[in-house]
């Protein structure tokens, strides 16, 4: 059973996984559901008529622009990563929070590992549930290693250029 | 002064890249992180595993150096590695003999003179290369340092582009001579002033070499230039969320721009383009105007047009007149020059600079030419301000060294990979071959008779020599387990770029030599006055090149 | 006459050095490498080397042939990799010389071009 760590006001600290993963064809367990795209599009309707919380998740070449009309009733967008080097998701996350506006959970699942969590919360990420057994604070030292940064992303880190103006 | 001083973030940014890279080596020889996890870390950090060693590949942001760096890299080479370095086609430099175990170490003592590793490998954007004249030429539409500066810190750590489906370079050029080979970039930005004078870029992308070489396409005419990094921006963004994943020989946006057409890809770019938050993203004039302001602080003395020490040095040393001649070329303000130094000793590996030889330019960068280096992505040096006066001087130190080979652009001053001597990817060897070349070639004078002809050489399809632009370029393949090469003509990596085609069957090694001779021949017999290899090429067609080194039956 | 004979090599994680598996363990130099006859006893070192993780990175068998007494590995990357960079016959495992190591550089390939030899032999 992996662990959720999720990035509230700032800090590290290990979640309550409250949300079933449900694959493509299983039957659907009772309590908050994360379903791939396909299923939610199929049932997501009925799931959030029953008052249930509700969770999606895209797998890399899944586009977040399909979800713009469901997002406010969506509570976590979970973006998958097969393996860690496809780096798809961090488009979709920043899409995600910057065009889309979107507030709820975006979680990083699948080939998730401690050392790419700087660019996962900048992109706007925050839920992880790491494969390498690593911690709230193995995450905590790997997002705070830059004490700047050069550019814009979705986070709220200002960039290096609005710094050196005083 | 005139060059761009890292700042307390830049310096910052270096530290702490260097102190995660510690962590991780750390984590790695622990076994805390599997190699697999590790490695996209340790070529991020500029690693390769190589046939012998680590291979370290140092960032020379936009080929530019001072002499301190300089000088810290001839260190580097003493203490770490084997008392040499490698300039590459990129404007990079490597050292061929790396402990894993002391990359920690030489990150920070690069970091002291604000030189790193970061992302000159990987499948993230990588270094961003430049004409090495830049602030020098007089024709430059506006210096491309600047631009090329603002990229550098938009594409470090991007936390949206580093992982890519495949590794992204990019070359900025400024002039009507194109000494980037930015048509065969991912993407390549021409700084252009439009009908109003205002400035701009000319971005064409999907260029590139490799497997499946292409010329870059035009996707924008005149993009503002103050809008470049949300431009940057929105071709990343669709690269990487449709570039393909699924197959490292089709991951490049060159084969992503040639699946959908050129047009498409530019509609998916500006639609990206309109939806982003350009006043988040492009820089704000005061950043700009920061930047601008450190490139374009030379303190350039007023000087006469005409030096008699210069004018008087060339008519008493033919040597010094035939350097002067071939690769001193002249500065947009009266009285400087800008010097070639080439790394292209004939028999020396190509690109190669000793501990010693780097210490020699970087005093003289430091007294002659304002403190500032240049690496060409031909793999030789410039220093691009020195004073005609200082000629002279200069000439007999860099001679000292042998450095001052009257070369520059002629068939001895050849490019080459490393090749199979040292790289892990190579079929063949390159750099013997082009020793043998140069070699041939060694005569000064006959080298001039020949005059413009750019030989590449690759050592595998992955064409880091660049021979699909070479006007000879060379590619080594491995035939039944012996080294085989194949020749193609008409490349061009300039501003009239194209890509070469193959003359015929591929020569064992022992032919390269005596085939180049031929073609060289077979040019000399029939060219017009001053028209270069590649025009004669350009006018008549492989077939006279082809008579020459196939005609006899028993060569093929 | 060459029967073909087999050897396991890799890359030391900590300095990248070639090494080959010896009977004393990892040597750097190929003369020192134990010799297989057949491939699953080459294939169960392989087994073991890709265990060692924090030693040894991509380790993987090589083929090689005997010229004369000699041992000298059959492809001309793995000699290239014994060896050190045929440019520079002063860096790397050639500098220490020995009757191997002269094997390996005057090895026939598949045909080896007289050029190729001389280049070796250089300076």
């Amino acid at each position: 059973m992996r662990t959720l760590i999720r990035l509230e006001k700032g800090a590290f600290v290990v979640g309550e996984d409250l949300f079933a993963m449900v694959g493509p064809d299983e039957p659907l367990p009772a309590g908050p559901v994360i379903l791939p795209l396909r299923r939610f599009q199929a049932e997501g309707a009925a799931v959030l008529d029953e008052g249930r919380a509700l969770g999606v998740r895209l797998e890399p070449h899944e586009r977040v622009e399909d979800l713009a009309y469901d997002l406010p009733r969506i509570a976590v967008v979970a973006l998958a990563f097969p393996k860690f080097r496809d780096g798809r998701a961090y488009s979709a996350a920043v899409l995600l929070r910057r065009r889309l506006g979107f507030q709820g959970e975006v979680r990083a699942v699948g080939d998730v590992l401690r050392d790419q969590a700087f660019e996962m919360v900048r992109c706007g990420f925050d839920g992880f549930v790491p494969a390498d057994g690593s911690g709230a604070q193995d995450w905590a030292a790997a997002a705070g290693r830059y004490r700047h940064v050069y550019q814009a992303a979705a986070d709220a880190r200002a960039p290096a250029f609005v710094e050196r103006r005083g | 002064m005139g060059v761009y001083q890292y700042d307390l973030i830049d310096a910052d940014m270096l530290r702490d890249r260097a102190e995660a890279f510690r962590d991780q080596v750390s984590r790695r020889l622990s076994g805390a992180l599997t190699e697999d996890q590790f490695k996209p870390l340790r070529l991020m950090n500029g690693l390769y595993l190589q046939l012998h060693a680590y291979m370290l590949r140092v960032a020379i942001p936009y080929g530019s150096l001072n002499s301190a760096q300089l000088n810290r890299l001839a260190a580097i080479s003493r203490r770490f590695d084997k008392g040499y370095g490698h300039f590459t086609t990129r404007t990079n430099i490597q050292f061929h003999w790396i402990r894993l175990k002391d990359a920690p170490d030489i990150l920070d003592a690069l970091a002291e003179v604000g030189l790193h590793a970061i992302q000159t490998s990987g499948n993230c954007i990588r270094n961003t290369t430049t004409d090495p004249y830049a602030g020098a030429a007089a024709d430059e539409a506006d210096d491309p340092r600047v631009w090329c500066e603002a990229i550098r810190q938009w594409s470090t750590f991007h936390p949206e582009f580093t992982y890519l489906p495949r590794k992204f370079k990019i070359a900025v050029t400024a002039s009507a001579q194109d000494r980037t080979a930015a048509r065969v970039h991912d993407i390549g930005l021409k700084l252009r002033r439009d009908a109003h004078g205002a400035l701009g870029f000319e971005v064409m992308v999907g260029g590139g070499l490799g497997r499946t070489p292409y010329i870059g396409k035009t996707i924008r005419d005149h993009l503002p230039a103050h809008r470049l990094l949300s431009y940057l921006t929105a071709i990343l963004r669709v690269y990487n969320r449709l570039g393909r994943r699924d197959n490292i020989y089709k991951a490049r946006i060159k084969v992503l721009v040639a699946s959908l057409g050129a047009e498409t890809f530019a509609e998916l770019v500006e639609s990206e383009w309109r939806s982003l938050d350009g006043e988040m993203l492009d820089l704000p004039d005061v950043e700009l105007a920061r930047i601008r302001g450190a490139f374009a602080a030379e303190a350039f003395e007023p000087r006469p047009l005409r030096s008699e020490i210069f004018e008087g040095a060339k008519r008493s040393d033919p040597a010094f007149a035939r350097f002067a001649r071939r690769n001193v070329l002249a500065h947009k303000k009266p009285g400087y020059a800008i010097v070639n130094v080439p790394l292209k000793a004939p028999g020396a590996p190509p690109g190669d600079c000793s501990a010693d030889q780097m210490e020699v330019v970087a005093d003289l960068a430091r007294r002659y030419s304002m403190d500032d280096v240049r690496v060409t992505h031909a793999q030789n040096l410039v220093l691009p301000h020195v004073k005609l006066d200082d000629l002279p001087l200069v000439f007999a130190r860099l001679q000292a060294e042998g450095l001052a080979t009257p070369n520059l652009d002629l068939v001895s001053d050849i490019i080459a990979c490393p090749g199979l001597d040292y790289c892990a990817l190579a079929n063949t060897r390159a750099i013997p071959i082009a020793q043998q070349i140069a070699e041939r070639f060694a005569d000064p004078e006959m080298a001039e008779r020949v005059g413009e002809l750019k030989i590449k050489i690759s050592g595998c399809i992955n064409a880091c020599g660049h021979h699909h632009v070479g006007h000879i370029g060379i590619l080594g393949v491995d035939k039944k387990g012996e080294e085989f090469y194949q020749i193609s003509l008409g490349g061009s990596g300039a501003e009239d770029a194209a890509l070469g085609s193959i003359l015929g069957p591929a020569l064992s090694a022992s032919r390269v030599v005596e085939a180049v001779d031929a073609l060289v021949d077979a040019y000399l017999a029939v060219r017009r006055p001053a028209e270069r290899f590649l025009d004669t090429y350009r006018r008549l067609g492989p077939d006279p090149f082809k008579e020459a080194v196939y005609a006899d039956a028993d060569q093929a | 006459m060459s029967s073909l004979l087999h050897a396991v090599t890799a890359n030391r994680l900590e300095d990248g050095a070639v090494v080959f598996w010896s009977r004393t363990g990892w040597a750097e130099d190929f003369p020192d490498a134990e010799l297989f006859e057949a491939s699953e006893p080459a294939a169960a070192v392989l087994d073991a080397a890709r265990a060692q993780t924090t030693d040894l990175v991509d380790p993987y068998v090589i083929d090689v042939r005997l010229e004369g007494e000699h041992p000298v590995p059959t492809s001309y990357r793995e000699r290239v990799r014994a060896l050190g960079p045929t440019i520079h016959p002063e860096l790397g495992k050639q500098a220490r010389g020995g009757p191997v190591v002269a094997a390996i550089q005057k090895a026939a390939g598949a045909a080896r071009s007289s050029g190729r030899l001389s280049l070796i032999r250089r300076k």
